[in-house]
């Protein structure tokens, strides 16, 4: 991964309105913005960040291009993700919500076979604070230091961020990885980056007890491959739990690879939330209670990892 | 959302896999015009599974029998559903029942075929023996013969059954589904194939591309609202309703849930709550998410057993004075209503501009806190 200070960043969907306010808040941070695609506006400006028809048109004009960040509506995400790999940008973040899970098969397969990192979709990129900012991160609950955060959840993330830059524990990174029915980057891919990235000593996860079960398999992966001290949060631990909006196939290959054998593949009751909160004890990841908790939490992680 | 059968079907036929004939019943006089040969099966169009077991399928000889079925199946709520369509098909003599389906493995991120020698409403008989192939690649027809093979499949069924899977995989890729399940696919003694049940699962963020199945969506009941919303592409602002007297309005699905789980932890009872999106919706704009709020607020407001409003929201793109606008405008509105009880609030907000915004929010009768656990302790002790 390449998430330098320099390294050039291209912004699809610039004259969408999101687009439009994350590109400024993305260049006033320092991030080298080169330049913005929207078809129909080549030519124009956009707070001094020139603006092209098409991505390969930017990449011609400005060199190698290492990460483009998306705003287009959801039906022209796959579109322009491709038409960024076809450019050969290697890094790919979809801010864009509302993307049809089709759409992300075909765009996951392409980013299989040209060794394309896909951030998102639905999700608010990645900071690196005092650096670079690639996406929708507040900057200003974000201050440098060692804690990798990752998270697949959206505001809640800044939350977190807040409440460590508040206990002075800066962040050597902070990812939101999306909490799409089927997103470009898992939990596992991140964990093992932050393992093996110099400037994270500890890592924050925070995620969710409903939706998709990245967070059962992080916990695993966690307690398997991850040296590094790891804290955890999940969101929904007594609330009601909002209501998916119908995944049965998620239902059904869960409910498969589990191999349980319950009542009717036609009317699934699937509690996911207890079973994901077990397999964090099982792997023996401090999880907190609260936000503010993972403070405390972190604190004694370091310690006994100090002590090791 | 999930279709009815008879709209299931109707997309099976159109794909070429082979369904009965069959009658759609709006009212049991209806049946005196039925064209299908006795005896037929008389099934209720209900968005939900286990028909058969509540009584809802039955089998007729002949029209006054069939009648008398259909009036009882219209009076029959399943799972509180009332059919408002009964579908009257031929009946089908199975030799054998397969479960098939193609759902998305969200795991493996690809789509993935189902198939079981064992259908029919033995669901858990049907999972004990459930193979499945994972579409990792782009979509050819061996795949679906893979699938065949691993079910035990022989002879001329490997070729029957495979086929069926290949056209149900090419209306979940054309229609943009979350599945399309056949149980059960019915097999006769000479080896011709039925789907004798069907159901189609729609997926919500691809209906805006498929014009024909919100037409088909919402001529059902149960998915009526959901499909005009999801047509119109807004998402609509919701109020959950709760038991307690703390109405809460937060940005984000995780920040909501987190907010309620210490509102709960701390012993308080959320009233309410509306959640008006995260910072990456498209409505996080300074002009749609204004009026999200003030339009949020009222909603929490209205309930009369809420005591005490908690506003949690952060987020970057919308300065924070602009919030609190939205917030002081809702105050003001209020102020002018003689009808409004007593509302205590606290504001708890995390955007630029903080200091513009708390010198807002100071002119209204509202307390602002920095952190959430702060927001929470204090929106609890007003509660009690």
């Amino acid at each position: 991964m390449n998430f330098s200070p320099d390294s050039k960043v291209l912004v699809q969907g610039i004259t969408e309105q999101l687009g439009a306010g994350y590109a400024a808040l993305m260049k006033d941070y320092g991030t080298n913005v080169v330049a913005g695609v929207s078809p129909g506006h080549g030519g124009q400006q956009l707070e001094g960040i020139p603006i092209f028809d098409l991505v390969e048109e930017a990449a011609y004009r400005l060199g190698a291009i290492d990460t483009t960040i998306i705003f287009v509506p959801p039906y022209e995400v796959l579109d322009a993700a491709l038409e960024a790999i076809a450019a050969g940008i290697p890094q790919i973040i979809i801010i864009t919500p509302g993307m049809p899970p089709l759409d992300m098969v075909k765009l996951v397969r392409k980013a299989e076979a040209t060794d394309t990192l896909v951030v998102g979709p639905n999700c608010p990129g990645i900071i690196v604070p005092g650096k670079v900012l690639l996406g929708t991160h507040p900057t200003q609950v974000y201050t440098p230091g060692a804690v990798g955060l990752i998270s697949s959840t959206g505001t809640l993330t800044y939350e977190v961020a807040m409440e460590l830059t508040n206990a002075g524990f800066g962040q050597s990174i902070g990812v939101g990885i999306g909490n799409d029915a089927i997103v470009g980057s898992s939990f596992p891919q991140w964990l093992q980056m932050l393992d093996e990235d110099e400037q994270t000593q500890a890592i924050v996860l925070v995620g969710e007890t409903g939706g998709y079960g990245g967070e059962e398999t992080a916990a695993r992966y966690i307690a398997e491959a991850i040296d590094k001290p790891v804290v955890a949060y999940l969101a929904g631990q007594l609330a009601p739990q909002k209501r998916r909006r119908g995944h049965a196939g998620t239902l059904i290959a869960t409910k498969l690879s589990a191999k349980e054998t319950k009542p009717g593949i036609n009317a699934i009751d699937f509690e996911p939330a207890a079973r994901k909160i077990e397999a964090f004890k099982q792997g023996k990841i401090p999880l907190a209670d609260r936000p503010s908790d993972l403070v405390k939490l972190l604190k004694k992680a370091l310690k006994s990892a100090s002590k090791k | 959302m999930d279709l009815l059968e008879y709209q299931a079907k109707a997309l099976f036929r159109d794909m070429g896999i082979p369904v009965l004939p069959s009658e759609r019943i709006y009212h049991p006089k209806d049946l005196k015009g039925l064209t299908i040969p006795y005896p037929v099966v008389l099934k209720s169009q209900v968005p939900t599974g286990g028909r058969g077991k509540a009584g809802g399928i039955k089998f007729a000889e002949n029209t006054i029998d069939a009648v008398a079925a259909a009036q009882t199946i219209f009076q029959l709520p399943i799972v509180g559903e009332y059919p408002e369509v009964v579908l009257a098909e031929a009946k089908y003599n199975a030799d054998q029942e397969f479960y098939l389906a193609v759902v998305l493995d969200t795991g493996a991120r690809r789509p993935l075929l189902l198939g079981s020698r064992v259908g029919g409403i033995d669901a858990e008989a049907a999972m004990e023996q459930m193979q499945l192939v994972v579409v990792d690649q782009e979509f050819s027809p061996f795949y679906a013969r893979r699938l065949a093979l691993k079910m035990g499949l022989q002879g001329g069924l490997i070729q029957a059954v495979s086929n069926i899977v290949q056209k149900m995989y090419q209306l979940f890729v054309q229609k943009d589904l979350d599945l399309v399940e056949i149980n059960p696919l019915g097999v006769s003694a000479t080896g011709q194939v039925m789907a004798l049940d069907g159901k189609v699962t729609l997926n919500d963020d691809a209906l805006g591309r498929h014009s024909d199945l919100v037409i088909l969506a919402t001529k059902n009941a149960h998915c009526r609202s959901s499909a005009r919303d999801l047509s119109a592409n807004a998402e609509p602002l919701r109020l959950v309703q709760l038991e307690g007297n703390i109405g809460l309005l937060c940005n984000g699905g995780a920040l909501t849930m987190t907010t309620l789980d210490l509102i709960y932890k701390a012993g308080g009872m959320p009233a309410n709550f509306v959640n008006v999106g995260g910072d990456a919706q498209a409505g996080w704009i300074p002009a749609a998410i204004c009026s999200q709020i003030e339009r949020g607020l009222e909603l929490i407001a209205k309930d009369a057993s809420v005591r005490v409003l908690l506003v949690n929201a952060i987020g970057s793109l919308v300065a924070g004075d602009r919030l609190a606008a939205a917030i002081a405008s809702f105050w003001q509105r209020r102020s002018r209503d003689p009808q409004a009880g007593e509302l205590q609030a606290i504001v708890r907000l995390v955007a630029s501009d903080p200091d513009r915004a708390k010198a807002l929010l100071e002119s209204l009768p509202v307390t602002v806190v920095e952190s959430l656990d702060e927001a929470v302790d204090r929106a609890i002790s007003l509660a009690n």
